[in-house]
């Protein structure tokens, strides 16, 4: 590679700052173990490890790159089924203790996904990374759409409509490790986020990370200077296939069954929907986004009936209001804070945090009396201890109340936001 | 005869005290109850919690009352993992599921693997309609039942019931192409070959599962192959856009289905279903029995959905005699007495077969009719029972090697 001249400037001057963020999260991942009691609090947990890390993939994408993918579960199913047969290979060979998987432990499973989605990537990205933009969309939508159907016609390799699932606790052992329990698959799953994580951080500061923002922002002056904005794009479409098949690999272990579906659009979609949401921007704006997103996915449901429209009413909300994401907010907050300015911009902030948490409010009472009107009591026809009744009068007018003041709210402080800026 | 009397009315007071009184058995479904699948989770759902009250009104399950537990996995064999845990702290012993055999697939292994890692915490899985045969046969379970015929069965019964059909020649197989419509499609050919050599199998299509639109080039295809029926194992809108583009074609040849009447068919179809669409299912629309017939009308009312799963109120009903003989709930004991269990229902006797877990039950070929006295959906349209097949001749062998705990 000859990129070696473009060379990542860092500030040396203050390394306890740079790597606070990530004492902060080891801190928090140590600790988290000690706070929860039962297996939900693990296994949500664990999801949202394996979430954080595709996410983060898809942002290498879509985020750094500039690429709008569609397709990216092919790596993380394809790394996922990569790793569930090697765990079958372990399992037989097992039997016998001999030949190669017999060594291999359960716990290395992230670095088969990892080898297989970037192989998978290699293989079949070339002819894609000519144009980023609709061209790739496209292309990477057909692709998706491509495997999942093929992964229904292949039984011997992706197991039919069943799937193939494999046994975590065969092979040899390290650390003593048992992987029995979501209790115990925990400490995985944080250590390979945590290191996946970094690496990606790495990556970033590599020159090729820094030639993919550049390649994103302006790939007609890359190539002016000299650099084929088509390498560029495969090589980082390499390694966020990698870092996708390694989130497969740790699902693998985590669920022990993997599905054609999990190549599809669906899963797809989910990595730009936490991407978007957490904002893509922003480094751990991933992070933030597969934390909200997996919570909403798997706890929301037990409340409404209408939780898969409350996650395209947030989806809305921030692809319009807030383009740059809850991470973006966040880090809105923190500049202000670092320069000084956080006492004249937060009562503006505040007050449209209010606002917004007004009408969010009266238009999820609406939802909710809608549901209710239309499907009737469902066990869940409470909002805020308060019986639903369509047809009562004051609970319409609580939501146009609700609504009514948030607006008014809003416009009122507007001035207030304005001015600090 | 006023003792016995009262002795009655003491011994269900007493009985109806103490389901209030004791710890609830929770059940937890499984399924899809949001997003564009929530119809096929939702009347399960409802199903379910109208046979839990008649269950919790003769006394509940050795007297503890059945509380029905939905779970949303929006069809997600990973998401119905994270569901499972969700249940399995929420303190449920039993779960169901049906829709997608992905789905039951992971949670049998999940179960499976469960309880073989945390013994005295053992949990049921109680499946009420996926029909992968694997799952009764190589990959069958102690953990599992199966209360709806698998596919295989399925296939033996309408096989059985064309081979008695002399004027069918010809048959024309359209599946979706994957796993579930291979099988149908392979034991197809195969059972028609052992009962009916002469019947010609004059076409074998795979179209794209959820994607075709429009199926008027497989109907012509089946038209000009001059087929005098039709099988399919397609559901959902394959099923019904199959059916639909066939009437609208003007094919008269009938369509043999596995899943005719789930639910908004007969809605979508209307009278270009009427003698055209059989289905192969453990009950049919006529209700004669009036018990049933008095469910249909106030689940109807309840829930505005139709009185489908009688294979939901079968596996309540034999729950609760599990546990009321037994005198236990717990899952283990329940399994145990569940092995080999009779039950009698409205269409005959039903038997938990040991073996394989693999429910035993006489099957029913009905066609889409008008003009019924308890129309579906709250049309005149429902099926019309056609031919009954005996629980003998619906029954199959199995490859089942149980693994028992002490």
């Amino acid at each position: 590679m000859n990129e070696a001249t473009v060379v990542a400037t860092s500030s040396p001057s203050m390394p306890w700052r740079s790597l606070m963020p990530w004492a902060i999260s080891l801190a928090v991942m140590a600790v988290l173990p000690f706070l929860f009691d039962g297996g939900t609090a693990f296994t949500l947990m664990n999801v949202i490890g394996i979430n954080i890390v595709f996410a983060m993939s898809y942002n290498m994408l879509l985020g750094q790159g500039g690429m709008l993918s569609f397709g990216h579960a092919v790596f993380f199913g394809m790394g996922s089924y990569a790793a569930m047969h090697a765990m079958n290979a372990i399992d037989e060979a097992s039997y016998t203790g001999e030949g190669f998987w017999a060594h291999i432990p359960v716990v290395s499973m992230p670095l088969v996904g990892m080898i297989a989605g970037g192989l998978v990537a290699l293989v079949i990205g070339w002819p894609f990374c000519r144009r980023a933009g609709t061209a790739f969309a496209m292309i990477t939508l057909g692709l998706g759409e491509l495997v999942a159907a093929a992964g229904q016609m292949f039984p011997s390799l992706f197991g039919g409509e069943a799937g193939i699932f494999a046994n975590r606790m065969v092979g040899p052992q390290w650390f003593g490790m048992e992987l029995s329990s979501a209790r115990d698959v925990y400490g995985f799953i944080a250590f390979w986020t945590l290191l996946a994580v970094a690496a990606m951080w790495a990556f970033t500061r590599t020159p090729l990370g820094r030639m993919s923002n550049a390649v994103r922002d302006n790939p007609d002056r890359m190539a002016f200077i000299g650099y084929q904005p088509r390498n560029i794009r495969y090589l980082i479409f390499i390694a966020s296939g990698a870092f996708g098949g390694l989130a497969g690999g740790m699902a693998a272990v985590n669920y022990e069954i993997i599905t054609p579906e999990s190549l599809g659009l669906i899963p797809s979609g989910m990595a730009l929907l936490m991407a978007a949401v957490g904002g893509l921007g922003v480094f751990y704006g991933p992070i933030v986004g597969a934390i909200v997103v997996t919570l909403i996915n798997s706890m929301l449901s037990d409340y409404t009936d209408a939780s898969i429209l409350y996650v395209g009413l947030i989806f809305l909300s921030i692809v319009m209001f807030a383009p740059r994401g809850l991470a973006g907010g966040i880090e809105q907050v923190r500049v202000a804070w670092r320069q000084g300015e956080l006492t004249a911009c937060l009562p503006g902030w505040l007050a449209g945090a209010a606002a917004v948490l007004l009408i969010a409010t009266g238009l999820s009472l609406a939802v909710e009396l809608l549901f209710h009107w239309r499907h009737g009591s469902d066990g869940i026809s409470q909002f805020f201890g308060m019986a639903l009744n369509e047809t009562s009068v004051w609970q319409w007018a609580a939501v146009i109340a609700l609504v009514a003041s948030g607006v008014g709210l809003m416009r009122a402080t507007q001035t207030l936001r304005e001015s600090a800026q | 005869m006023m003792k016995m009397f009262l002795a009655g009315v003491v011994s269900t007071l007493l009985m109806a005290t103490a389901a209030q009184a004791a710890e609830p058995v929770k059940i937890a479904l499984i399924d899809p109850l949001s997003g564009p699948m929530a119809a096929a989770g939702q009347p399960a759902y409802e199903h379910l919690k109208f046979a839990a009250e008649r269950i919790n009104a003769n006394g509940g399950m050795n007297g503890h009352p059945v509380e029905i537990v939905g779970l949303d996995n929006k069809l997600s064999p990973q998401e119905s993992l994270v569901q499972l845990q969700k249940a399995m702290d929420d303190g449920v012993d039993f779960i169901t599921q049906g829709n997608g055999s992905a789905v039951a697939s992971a949670l049998i292994a999940s179960i499976e693997k469960h309880n073989r890692r945390n013994p005295g915490e053992e949990r049921l899985f109680l499946n009420y309609a996926a029909v992968d045969p694997a799952f009764t046969n190589e990959r069958c379970s102690f953990w599992h039942f199966r209360f709806d015929a698998n596919s295989d069965m399925k296939m033996n019964a309408l096989t059985d019931y064309l081979a008695d059909q002399k004027n069918i020649k010809k048959v024309y197989l359209v599946n979706q192409d994957y796993s579930h419509g291979h099988s149908v499609s392979k034991q197809a050919r195969r059972m028609l070959k052992e009962k009916r050599p002469d019947i010609e199998v004059v076409g074998n299509d795979f179209h794209p599962l959820a994607k075709v639109k429009d199926f008027t080039p497989y109907i012509s295809k089946i038209q000009a192959s001059g087929a005098d029926a039709v099988i399919t194992g397609n559901w959902g809108q394959d099923m019904t856009l199959l059916v639909k583009a066939a009437a609208d074609f003007g094919l008269d040849a009938p369509f043999f289905t596995y899943y005719g009447a789930s639910s908004g068919v007969v809605t979508q179809l209307g009278d270009k279903g009427v003698g055209r669409l059989y289905q192969i299912n453990e009950y049919y629309g006529d209700f004669e029995d009036p018990e049933m017939a008095q469910r249909q009308l106030d689940f109807y009312k309840k829930a505005n959905w139709d009185f489908y799963y009688l294979r939901l109120s079968n596996m309540l009903d034999m729950l609760k005699k599990a546990a009321d003989q037994e005198k236990s709930v717990n899952p283990v004991v329940i399994a145990k007495a569940l092995e080999g269990m009779t039950l009698t229902s409205t269409t005959g006797e039903l038997l938990m077969r040991a073996e394989d877990h693999q429910i035993q039950l006489p099957m029913f070929i009905s066609v889409m009719d008008d003009e019924m006295k308890y129309g579906a959906e709250g049309t005149e349209f429902n099926f019309h029972k056609v031919a009954r097949i005996e629980r003998d001749d619906v029954t199959l062998p199995t490859t089942c090697r149980m693994r028992r705990p002490k």
